[in-house]
């Protein structure tokens, strides 16, 4: 007897709808499965098999052939034992057949008829809605992810057994379906607090700057100064995630199998990836391509510690994803398109010792000194908007009890400087200062008299370049939009100077 | 030796422009004609020195401080404004800003190599080897062609000091070789001046130690022209320069900046302001040219002026905490 049951491939971060299909009839008892295949795929059959024997099912002894259609996708992972169960089950004659119309099911079998979480949930589940389903079976641990997709039901199966109860009888099922909790404005606690900082001040002014106008932050420090201290600050002043912006997130941690916790992601991502990193694991990549750490950090930190020691090559991925939101990656099996909002945080030290310029520590040389800078390329240096020196702590400020301003009262402040950009940006297709473009420069960021001869001086004095002049602007419009002011003042320019990024000066030698 | 590296054309129309002056002709420098163990002749691109005028070579670290830096460009400049020809050896630090201190006020300069003169060592320098030769000239004992090695660094500051009449050293940690150019100086019958630093400072302990020794304390420009016999002309350009003024909290923030950095954090815990404020105000300053910044958010103050301290001196003058904003000054 044939029957069929619906699931789901994924591939990058995409679900393609799968129909397992199986039939039994009589011939040589074997099990053959075929259907462009990875291992892992194939092994279902003695999954399967023990695992019905195991619940007391005795396996046919006769002809079992499995499809998984449409043959030319390519199978992967351990999300096809549940379907497969269910299929055969279907063939066998033991689940009504037209019981499984509309159902879609992912999950991995265990032997003892368990099953097991499997990744990509959340996108199957909504492909699921796409092709029309009503109800979805996937594994306990995954039902709350599932569930967060709208007007569909999702139960979770904890064993084969109770597959059996479900598909026998679906409107026991249904009804427990798992329900999806109202989204309560995504964030969980963080663990850490901008409190926890004593001294910084400086760099505390351009995180929250940083976080108001998503700019890009450059810190520059000798070794143990808390660089990396502040950047993993850097999510909790960030606004609470979106429902929209969660799922996005989820659905890229989802297809890496990178969830922490059942359900949606609530807390913006921070990702640290070490400066070894390859370009391929950067942008995504992989056998069966999987989203990179720009991904896994899409609408929160990515944290680039050592800028300099990263590969030139890994760097220069990172421009597409910083103009455009998104990282196009190209295969022989076809193009991926995966999300990447990121905000980029890079630290580095000052120069090869890390001492500069505390010339009783630092013997570089000047040569050394540019150099070393030199190692980070000069497109890569334009797309910094904020620039700040992170100093070592000394002892006095170290066991300072001081009352620092929480995390929780900048990220309100943060709050402020987003709906500011929201209102102004309503109707163009970029959120944040950072995205503004010379002509929307132009537009949004009108300077009085006083305030052009501000920049006119600091463009002959500072000696600025074009796109520095720009990115100055762009982060004075932040400032005033932080104390709620429509127009940028001259305090705004200045202040945006001092945090500007490094100069061409530091980094050539002339 | 023909493709050594960094290796620079020095032909023109074929020609080349290097010369090659033996100790029997009468270009050869007087100066060092009359002392023991000189080169059997010279190579030059541009000029050498002038036997008529004084002569003062500035040595020092190449590894410098900000404040180093600073001082020697000071030295280099007010001392080519008085028609001194400025002797150094090209190297990174106090060395190159000797240099660019000269060119910058149109004084002629001669860096003495370690390599071939058409060998530009090191080669971030290469800005200043193609501008000295225009006014000063740039040579070496070295044949053309001749890779920097390093023994030929302590024989190159042999000449040095041989072709000129005072040895200012700026920075120099202990067993520094501007020590090895001071005591070559010493032998050859010159002066050595030394300009002090602060005390504890590995950059200063060198400096300290010949000031220690009975080197002339080089506190400023005036002492080393008397020194030479030069009646320090009287400061004109003083008269002639723009009083900046500065508002109440500019000047306190200004007098916390010294030629060594300093960095907004100490900044901020000496005056107390906040962050915002005392961002604005540093911004102000270096707009107005009277600080800037070496290193991200480390400022110091910018050179000439401050020696004496005088032009900034604001009293009498009622600021308003406003006034910061009104950019002045240019």
């Amino acid at each position: 007897m044939f029957s069929s049951v619906m699931s789901a491939a994924v591939l990058g971060m995409e679900a393609y709808p799968v129909q397992v299909e199986a039939d039994i009839s009589d011939g040589m008892p074997m099990f053959c499965m075929v259907g462009d295949l990875a291992p892992e795929v194939r092994e279902a059959a003695d999954r399967v098999r023990t695992a019905l024997r195991n619940i007391k099912i005795p396996f046919p002894p006769r002809r079992v052939t499995v499809n998984l259609s449409p043959a030319h996708i390519r199978k992967i992972g351990t999300r096809f034992d549940l379907p497969i169960a269910a299929a055969l089950l279907a063939a066998m004659g033991i689940i009504p057949p037209e019981h499984t119309d509309g159902v879609l099911m992912a999950g991995e079998v265990g032997l003892n008829g368990r099953i097991r979480p499997v990744n990509g949930i959340l996108q199957t589940v909504m492909m699921a809605k796409d092709q029309g389903c009503t109800w979805c079976l996937v594994p306990k641990e995954n039902a709350r992810e599932g569930a967060a997709v709208p007007e569909m039901a999702v139960t979770g199966v904890g064993t084969l057994g109770e597959l059996l109860e479900y598909m026998i009888n679906p409107e026991n099922g249904k009804g427990k379906a798992e329900r999806a909790s109202a989204w309560e404005g995504g964030r969980k606690t963080y663990t850490v607090d901008f409190r926890e900082i004593n001294g910084q001040e400086g760099a505390k002014r351009a995180a929250q700057i940083a976080a108001a106008g998503m700019h890009n932050l450059l810190m520059i420090g000798s070794p143990g100064a808390g660089k990396t201290m502040v950047a993993r600050r850097m999510p909790t002043i960030l606004p609470g995630l979106t429902m929209q912006e969660s799922l996005e997130i989820t659905r890229v941690y989802s297809a890496c199998g990178l969830l922490e916790e059942e359900g949606l992601v609530k807390n913006r991502p921070f990702r640290a990836p070490h400066h070894t990193i390859s370009a391929n694991a950067l942008a995504g990549g992989g056998r069966y391509i999987q989203p990179g750490e720009v991904s896994l950090a899409t609408r929160g930190i990515l944290f680039l510690d050592e800028l300099p020691e990263f590969s030139r090559r890994a760097l220069e991925t990172l421009r597409q994803p910083m103009e455009e939101g998104v990282i196009q990656i190209s295969r022989t099996d076809g193009k991926y398109v995966f999300p990447a909002h990121f905000q980029l945080v890079a630290a580095m030290n000052p120069c090869k010792c890390g001492y500069y310029p505390d010339r009783s520590r630092c013997r570089c040389l000047p040569g050394e000194i540019h150099r070393y800078l030199g190692r980070v390329s000069r497109p890569m240096l334009d797309r910094m908007d904020l620039c700040t020196e992170v100093s070592r702590v000394d002892y006095q400020n170290l066991v300072w009890k001081k009352e620092n301003e929480d995390s929780r009262s900048i990220r309100m402040k943060v709050e402020g400087a987003w709906k500011m950009q929201q209102a102004r940006y309503q109707n163009c297709p970029w959120q944040f200062n950072s995205q503004l473009s010379p002509a929307a420069i132009a537009e949004f960021c009108p300077l009085g008299s006083g305030e052009s001869r501000v920049m006119e001086t600091a463009f002959e004095k500072l000696e600025l370049s074009v796109r520095a002049y720009h990115r100055v602007i762009k982060t004075a419009r932040t400032i005033a939009d932080l104390e709620g002011e429509e127009r940028i003042r001259e305090e705004h320019l200045l202040e945006a100077l001092g945090f500007r990024s490094a100069d061409q000066k530091f980094w050539s030698p002339e | 030796m023909t493709d050594t590296y960094n290796r620079r054309n020095t032909t023109v129309n074929g020609e080349s422009r290097i010369q090659y002056i033996p100790q029997e002709d009468v270009r050869y420098p007087e100066r060092l004609r009359c002392l023991p163990g000189m080169p059997k002749g010279l190579y030059v691109l541009g000029k050498l020195p002038d036997d008529s005028r004084p002569s003062v070579a500035i040595v020092g670290a190449r590894s410098s401080s900000a404040y180093g830096d600073e001082i020697s460009r000071f030295f280099a400049g007010a001392l080519s404004r008085a028609g001194v020809q400025i002797i150094s050896g090209m190297a990174w630090g106090i060395d190159g800003k000797a240099h660019e201190g000269t060119l910058e006020n149109g004084g002629d300069t001669y860096a003495v190599l370690g390599s071939g003169v058409d060998v530009c060592y090191p080669a971030g320098h290469r800005y200043l080897y193609e501008k000295i030769p225009k006014t000063g000239g740039v040579l070496s004992e070295q044949p053309p062609g001749m890779p920097p090695k390093p023994g030929h660094f302590p024989a190159r500051n042999r000449i040095i000091s041989g072709l000129s009449d005072l040895v200012l050293v700026v920075e120099a940690r202990e067993r520094s070789g501007s020590l090895i150019t001071a005591d070559l100086a010493l032998e050859q019958g010159k002066d050595v001046f030394a300009v002090p630093g602060r005390i504890g400072d590995e950059l200063s302990r060198g400096c300290l130690n010949l000031l220690k020794q009975g080197a002339g304390l080089a506190d400023r420009p005036e002492t080393i022209l008397e020194c030479l016999g030069i009646r320090p002309e009287t400061r004109e350009e003083e008269a002639n320069e723009k009083k900046i003024l500065l508002a109440k909290d500019e000047n306190i923030v200004y007098s916390l900046i010294r030629l060594q950095p300093v960095n907004l954090e100490e900044l901020m815990k000496s005056t107390g302001y906040p962050v915002r404020k005392m961002m604005t105000v540093l911004t102000g300053l270096q707009l107005k040219g009277c600080i800037r910044e070496v290193q991200k958010n480390y400022y110091v103050r910018t050179n000439s002026r401050i020696i004496d301290g005088k032009v900034f001196s604001n009293s009498g003058v009622a600021c308003k905490g406003e006034d910061h904003k009104k950019i002045s000054g240019k």
